[in-house]
């Protein structure tokens, strides 16, 4: 029987070369005769197998159609997509942008800015979402990279033994531009995947400079890991000089450079403040996490300091800093409760190891909507107070 | 679950500079693969690898820390209740290495078993596929200087080839285990407690009996 029906799909290049359409492997099935120089199937057996086949060919016809509805549909959502990114692109462009300074609070903007801000303008949006309280120049930031470089070079140079010397050097408090060495093992393991940061790759380069010239600009912070997730981002989304501005405003913030200048019992405010959200919005899972020993700080820790870029996929992220930059930090911790509350179900059957692998290691897939439907639904008010004051008191 | 197994749950933390290669040691030891788009570690990633030791399973918690020194006070909470350590270096870098004792006065410092002993530690020379010029040709020389640092051995390991690694973490379970039995014989069996420099109740291993 399994022989009969192989050779009923025919091998044979002869019928290939007649049909006049470009067969998809599941229509591509032909019926034959068995060959001459075998007997002859009964009538009977003939007429199972011609039915057997017309059922397989009509499945294979409603299953194709299927998929081709299917095709249509996707193409039809993204082209509306396309299309509603288009017009989002030229609101924003076109009026909000020359107006940012009269509109940007409005309700109007502030609900087009949560659904996310098209990438043609992301980067300008963010620039005057951040500001430059600090009013960093583009000289400043050559200035900068000019100091770093010259730090580079004092570094190649010498033998192994002086390097080592420079290093400990550097691990006095005072100035932190030591950790410039370190920055060149961390530029390549950011983003690796998307293989533009790595040695040879475009952007490596202007990394390492961002990097070097803001150690240079801060050396009571230097080089932090985490840093370079951050300035890729950025990197991604404007050019250098502008990209330096941003990333040496955003860290002046107060969360990020509590984090950054690693704060130890700032940190903890903020760890303590968010607990109170938690509990408040999570009760059940925050007890769960509290009988597994599971502290806060060992997945907000990788979150806040990349602000999630590496760990929630790039557009997720990059969605994560739009809303970031209109509410500022108390979004930060927002988001992580949104997370807590998408995977709550999951989480609540997992014990301490698996918990902590899930969180520092989320899923690869994550849709937009459902992970902002879930952020929505996240109260950040506990007993009329709100994050910032809540962390006050703390 | 037809039989009573014995479980043994132990905390064993990787430690050791920033980029020597923590993070693919572990990849490499419990899911077997390797690659070079690891990306850095931010704070403490985590893996689980569970072992058959003779009649018994036993459960590695494997705490990956972040490597750059500045961490350090916030990571270093996550030092107690660990029974072993791994601490890394990578060959081809010279002040890596150099780092390997601060690493292990920083661990001893901050964390002792009950009996006072510190945790069983291995040093692991890393990257041992690539050219190396220094120490590490010298194995009589790295015999010495573990044991005037307290390791209770090293291995010259590569993640990338897979040199090693197996190796090194069957001889950390050998070696922890011993120094638990140490402490069953040394204290009443009921009130195995480690003692942390930082916090006062907490239990360094777990006996379960599965049903």
């Amino acid at each position: 029987k399994s022989g009969q029906s192989s050779s009923s799909i025919s091998p044979n290049k002869n019928v290939r070369r007649n049909l006049d359409f470009e067969p998809l492997s599941t229509t591509a099935l032909i019926l034959e005769n068995r060959p001459a120089n075998l007997p002859a199937k009964p009538e009977e057996e003939a007429q199972k197998h011609r039915q057997e086949y017309e059922e397989m060919v009509a499945q294979a016809k409603k299953r194709e159609l299927k998929e081709a509805q299917k095709r249509k549909k996707q193409l039809e959502d993204r082209c509306k997509l396309e299309e509603s990114i288009g017009n989002a692109a030229l609101t924003w462009s076109q009026e909000i942008l020359p107006n940012w300074q009269s509109m940007c609070s409005s309700k109007r903007v502030r609900d087009l800015w949560w659904q996310g801000l098209p990438p043609s303008v992301r980067g300008k949006v963010w620039s005057l979402a951040i500001g430059n309280e600090l009013n960093i120049t583009d000289e400043l930031y050559n200035i900068c990279l000019v100091r770093a470089k010259e730090k580079w070079n004092a570094f190649v140079a010498p033998t192994a033994a002086a390097e080592t010397e420079s290093e400990d050097a550097g691990l006095s408090h005072a100035d932190r531009e030591a950790s410039l060495e370190l920055i060149k093992l961390d530029i390549s393991r950011t983003f690796p995947n998307l293989c533009i940061f790595q040695q040879g790759g475009p952007y490596h380069d202007v990394l390492h400079s961002i990097l070097g010239a803001y150690t240079c600009y801060r050396p009571d912070v230097g080089y932090v890991q985490g840093m370079s997730f951050i300035a890729a981002v950025l990197i991604l989304n404007m050019d250098t000089a502008e990209a330096f501005i941003a990333f040496a405003n955003l860290l002046n913030k107060p969360c990020q450079m509590a984090f950054y200048r690693m704060d130890h019992s700032l940190m903890l405010t903020y760890f303590a403040a968010f607990e109170v959200f938690f509990e408040e919005n999570l009760p059940k899972l925050f007890a769960h996490f509290k009988n597994n020993n599971l502290s806060s700080d060992i997945y907000l820790i990788d979150w806040i300091f990349t602000l999630y870029s590496k760990s929630l996929p790039l557009d997720i992220a990059c969605r994560v800093w739009d809303v970031f930059c209109r509410d500022g930090e108390e979004f930060l911790f927002r988001t992580a409760l949104g997370i807590l509350r998408l995977y709550e179900d999951i989480l609540t059957h997992m014990d301490f190891i698996h918990i902590a692998q899930f969180l520092t290691r989320l899923p690869e897939y994550i849709s937009a909507e459902k992970i902002f439907s879930s952020i929505t639904s996240i109260n950040m008010n506990s007993k009329n107070k709100k994050w910032a004051q809540v962390r006050i008191f703390l | 679950m037809q039989n009573n197994r014995k479980e043994h749950l132990y905390k064993i933390l990787v430690i050791g500079d920033l980029g020597v290669g923590k993070t693919s040691i572990i990849k490499r030891y419990v899911h077997q693969t390797y690659s070079t788009n690891y990306r850095a570690t931010i704070g403490v990633d985590f893996a689980l690898k569970v072992l058959n030791w003779d009649s018994e399973t036993v459960r590695l918690q494997l705490w990956d820390i972040a490597g750059q020194e500045r961490f350090g006070n916030m990571t270093r909470v996550y030092y107690r209740e660990a029974m072993g350590a791994f601490i890394v270096f990578d060959v081809t870098r010279p002040t890596t290495f150099e780092a390997v004792s601060k690493w292990k006065e920083d661990l001893d410092s901050k964390l002792t078993l009950s009996n006072g002993q510190s945790i069983a530690t291995v040093l692991l020379a890393n990257k041992c596929d690539q050219k190396r010029d220094f120490l590490t040709n010298n194995s009589l020389k790295m015999d010495q200087y573990c044991k005037e640092n307290g390791f209770v051995g090293w291995f010259e390991t590569s993640a990338r080839e897979n040199i090693n690694i197996n190796e090194a973490a069957n001889f950390l379970v050998k070696h922890i285990i011993a120094s638990e039995n140490d402490i069953l014989k040394s204290v009443v069996p009921d009130t195995i407690s480690p003692q942390l420099n930082s916090d006062k109740e907490m239990t360094c291993s777990y006996w379960l009996s599965l049903d």
